[in-house]
């Protein structure tokens, strides 16, 4: 009830402001309108100066984002004679979470920010950090699969970029080469890993400096196994009714992967693994297609393709995951919310979107993406209308983490499989706990 | 005797190439380009690539987080320097229970590590909305440093001869006068010292920043440095090192102008300490 | 003398320490009994409300939470470690840089440079050193040992944070130790030495005592910011992989701000860090004075 409450006055006092700027800004307004009606000479008005405070963890894009954001500031001059300096802030990924809830809780919200739609959306909301969505016009231009995905309590919060359809990555050639396909059982893929061992090629890259790249074995091995043989796991662990003992067959697959994979694995970070999957250096990568740009980047003509990971000899299990990460929300409490409403509108600009998501390798979105899909999405929608696919799972963000490094720790040996379980289960206990406070 | 000389030599020649390996191995790669220094990262850049350097200069935003950085230590520094000296003079010149209290209260604090603190002291420095902003964080080193240079200004004082306040009172100095014109030009020495140390720290302090700053505008060049890295990862070495070299240049500047008064500094901070 | 002075005296030394107290008072006092409030209950950070706990969050730290105990462990190998190593290598080199003539000044410049960089600048250029630099030199020299996993396979990362910690702590000290020999009168080593005990006997039974003021203050400070150790491993290894290399302050920190944001029970450990760091100090300092007084 109190947090409704808050909610509302928090939605008040947007509302409030933004009757506010309507007063302060008549200039503005009727130069918007003289523009659209393009006849009179009120345009020569001096543009009204707004600064919008944009955070998205993604260093990697900063280019791309840097030349659109250009691109919006000309659209928003030209057409609402609003001079808007964009202050983009690209912190690392590992970091990002953090930093930005260390702003928005000391009330130092960025106007523009990003979230990891199925794990941001549900906690930000209750906190009151987000504005409603739902009015702008992007929301039409939506797919309605990807829409569902921003929805929370019949309100759209966000603008989704990235939506995916993933599972590990694999090098065409390599596999042609050796004769391989992509394997659905387990035993399959030990086949496959010794035939590629015995042509004297590595099987898996390990990139494991960033924990959340070995994380991906969890979030696909957890998601394969509960999806296809225990359905209620997730409920069960929240009511503390289950255990990682009921799923220990995850460690199956994650063996085999450490067991075969490149040397070195902390000292590979996601670019420099981008690098060395692109030039060869192993077979098969557990990574997402969201690496595409910066593969493409150190081998341009580089061919790789997306399949599901099994994760045992029950081919049901091995599926593709659909989830909506990077997408743009703006804060309740921005002091320019008309202006950061226009900037997540023109992410989906009739003109000027297709472009950047094309160019960020992302999949499409919405009716305005009309370039031509990539070979892998390709072939991961093959795998999604065979019915090879579940939505990806929701956990506890503490789970994920400890999951990141607990896997770090597997691999060097630090943790046996038991204690990994007996953490896991104790974690996830915790923020059940916690949750519930 | 020739030959054990030699040896000692030869023993501190490698320990100098130890000590300064990283630091020119840092400088000779950010100066090629990325494709070169991959090639051959041993070798002398066969021609200077100055490319590195403009890049990170823009991607640190190196004057702006000089900036910042200069702003938290002058901050701190005055703060530390102003309350340190008024109340270690006074602590000194005073007996009775009182005083050995206050001056108790302050040395005690030198065990408290400063990670047992930290927690709270985020959520102190947010009530008092001093988080998030670099005058804030100069503030907040005023507090964890004064009690070190209180120390060292206490120990000082008893090397000044009394007479001197007392004669300076007779001649009816106010109080604040006599400390302002007369004690205060007598402290340089040890204030020099606290100056330096602290200096040192606040400029190389990398967890309370972490802390306390969160809009890149504030960012002080430790922070830049590190959110640099945090983007290019173990990826881009060229420019990262260059970046690097960048953010120690002022340090090291400093170091070599002001050699003698830091070593003796640091000497003097440990003997009293 | 008489009330009214003495008060007197006591509002002039309040009105000259008051600044100092202030900021003393707000930043470093209240947050440490803040801290040890918050360590008896169970607040998140966030919430308004939290219950009292009592030593449950202490209980909980050394009975379920192996990483808590493991990075206590680890913080112990690596303070040993240091302590030993930085001030025996401190005052060796402090007495071979004395024992030259002309290169002294050159060789002392050259030793503190590292303690001007900031550690978390000399930790990014020491990786560039370990994971590009080495392997090159492996290759090229035929010096296997050097190409290891130095970063990321903790039997290795250790030995890294070592070298990075001495790299940039050795400076310190041997200025701290030099500045002690400059002070032990040459008259007495002189004696020594007509006396015909060799420059190793003189030094163990003359230089030594001399200096054991310096070497307790060596040791107290090695000691006291080795348990504090905190951005020589962030930036090396980042506490891992996993959480091999984690040490208390990191452990603290995680716990803190980017895990679980349990403030009540971070603020546990942090008391548990303080407990032990003001233990062992009180210890050492005590032994350390008695065999003072004893030499």
């Amino acid at each position: 009830m109190k947090k409704a409450l808050n909610l509302g006055t928090a939605l008040l006092l947007t509302t409030g402001l933004l009757a506010a700027c309507g007063n302060n800004s008549d200039k503005v307004a009727s130069s918007a309108t003289a523009s659209s009606s393009a006849s009179a000479p009120a345009e020569k008005a001096e543009p009204k100066e707004v600064e919008l405070n944009v955070f998205i963890g993604a260093p990697r894009f900063k280019d791309q984002f840097d030349k659109y954001f250009e691109k919006f500031k000309a659209k928003e001059l030209a057409e609402k004679n609003i001079d808007v300096t964009v202050n983009l802030e690209m912190p690392a990924p590992e970091q990002a979470r953090d930093v930005l809830k260390a702003r928005l809780a000391s009330g130092d919200a960025p106007d523009v920010f990003d979230l990891h739609a199925t794990q941001d959306i549900p906690s930000y909301y209750k906190a009151g950090y987000l504005t409603d969505l739902s009015d702008q016009t992007f929301v039409g231009k939506l797919y309605d699969g990807v829409k569902q995905t921003v929805t929370l309590d019949g309100k759209v919060l966000a603008v989704p970029m990235e939506s995916l359809s993933w599972g590990y990555l694999y090098n065409k050639k390599m596999f042609a080469d050796n004769g391989i396909t992509p394997p659905q059982t387990l035993d399959e893929m030990k086949a496959v890993v010794e035939k590629l061992k015995a042509a004297g090629q590595t099987p898996f890259l390990l990139a494991y400096q960033e924990s959340w790249v070995p994380q991906l074995m969890t979030a696909l091995s957890i998601g394969g196994t509960v999806s296809s043989e225990q359905p209620d796991w997730i409920a069960k662990m929240n009511k503390g009714e289950a255990s990682y003992n009921d799923i220990a067959s995850i460690f199956d697959i994650i063996d085999l992967i450490n067991a075969n994979g490149s040397a070195k694995p902390f000292e590979v970070g996601s670019g420099q693994g981008s690098t060395d999957f692109a030039n060869g250096k192993a077979a098969m990568w557990i990574q997402g297609p969201w690496m595409a740009e910066s593969i493409l980047k150190a081998q341009p003509d580089f061919e790789f393709g997306v399949a599901p990971l099994p994760v045992s000899n029950n081919p049901a299990g091995t599926m593709i995951n659909l989830a909506t990460s990077t997408s743009l929300a703006v804060s309740s409490s921005s002091e320019n919310p008309e202006v950061a409403k226009d900037l997540v509108n023109f992410i989906l600009d009739d003109k000027e979107s297709s472009a950047l998501f094309e160019e960020l390798k992302f999949n499409p979105i919405a009716t305005v993406h009309n370039y031509e899909t990539f070979p892998w999405i390709q072939e991961a929608t093959a795998y999604v209308s065979q019915g090879k696919a579940y939505l990806d799972l929701q956990m506890p963000q503490a789970v994920t983490d400890e999951q990141a490094k607990l896997l770090q720790s597997y691999y060097s040996k630090d943790v046996s499989k038991e204690s990994f379980i007996k953490t896991m289960d104790a974690t996830w206990a915790k923020a059940v706990k916690a949750a519930g406070q | 005797m020739k030959l054990r000389s030699a040896l000692i030599t030869f023993i501190l020649l490698l320990c100098a190439v130890f000590t300064l390996f990283p630091i020119l191995m840092g400088l000779l790669n950010s100066l090629k380009t990325e494709g070169d220094m991959m090639n051959d990262i041993l070798s002398i850049p066969a021609k200077l690539e100055f490319g590195n350097y403009a890049d990170a200069y823009h991607k640190i935003r190196f004057m702006n987080s000089l900036g910042n950085t200069v702003t938290v230590a002058a901050v701190g520094l005055f703060g530390i320097i102003a309350c340190a000296s008024l109340a270690g003079y006074k602590l000194s010149r005073t007996p009775g229970k009182l005083s050995a209290f206050l001056f108790g209260l302050f040395v005690m604090s030198m065990l408290i590590p400063f990670h047992s603190i930290m927690i709270s002291l985020t959520i102190i420095a947010d009530r008092l909305q001093v988080q998030g902003s670099t005058t804030g964080l100069g503030l907040i080193y005023i507090g964890l440093g004064v009690p070190f240079a209180i120390f060292l200004y206490h120990g000082f004082v008893k090397t000044i001869p009394r007479e001197l306040d007392e004669a300076a009172v007779i001649d009816g100095c106010g109080e604040v006068r006599l400390f302002a014109s007369v004690i205060f030009p007598l402290l340089l020495p040890i204030t020099a010292t606290v100056a330096i140390l602290n200096l040192l720290w606040m400029w190389n302090d990398f967890l309370l920043p972490l802390l306390m700053i969160t809009h890149i505008d504030d960012y002080t060049l430790l922070l830049s440095t590190n959110m640099l890295f945090g983007q290019y990862g173990n990826n881009d070495w060229s420019a990262i090192l260059a970046s690097l070299v960048l953010a120690m240049l002022p340090v090291i500047l400093f170091y070599l102008i002001l050699q003698k008064y830091i070593l003796n500094g640091i000497a003097e901070g440990a003997v009293k300490g | 003398m008489t009330p009214s002075r003495k008060w007197k005296r006591s509002v002039a030394l309040i009105a000259f320490v008051f600044p100092a107290l202030l900021f003393y008072a707000v930043f470093t006092l209240a947050p440490a009994i803040g801290g040890a409030w918050y360590s008896l209950t169970d607040w998140n950070g966030l919430n308004p409300t939290y219950s009292m706990v009592g030593f449950s969050n202490y209980a909980e730290a050394f009975t379920q939470d192996p990483s808590f105990v493991k990075s206590i462990w680890f913080t112990l190998k690596y303070v040993v470690f240091i302590v030993v190593l930085q001030n025996v290598i401190s005052l060796t080199v402090a007495v071979l840089v004395e024992s030259r003539g002309r290169g002294k000044a050159w060789f002392r410049t050259i030793f503190f440079m590292p303690n001007m960089i900031s550690m978390i600048i000399g930790g990014f250029m020491w990786m560039f050193i370990f994971t590009k630099v080495l392997p090159t030199i492996a290759a090229k020299t035929g010096l296997l040992f050097l190409d290891q996993s130095w970063i990321g396979d903790p039997k290795y990362s250790f030995f890294s944070i070592l070298v990075l910690s001495l790299w940039g702590g050795v400076g310190y000290m041997m200025v701290i130790y030099i500045a002690a020999l400059q002070n032990v009168p040459q008259a007495l080593k002189e004696a020594a030495a007509i006396d015909g005990a060799s420059s190793f006997q003189a030094f163990r039974n003359v230089t030594l005592p001399l200096i054991y003021p310096a070497i307790t203050i060596g040791l107290f400070m090695t000691l006291n910011s080795s348990f504090k150790v905190f951005e020589a491993v962030f930036a090396l290894t980042g506490g891992g992989p996993g959480r091999a290399t984690q040490v208390i302050a990191m452990n603290i920190y995680e716990e803190a701000f980017s895990f679980s944001n349990r403030f009540g029970y971070a603020s546990a450990k942090a008391m548990i860090l303080f407990a032990i760091v003001f233990v062992i100090t009180i210890v050492q300092l005590v032994v350390m004075k008695r065999r003072e007084l004893e030499a």
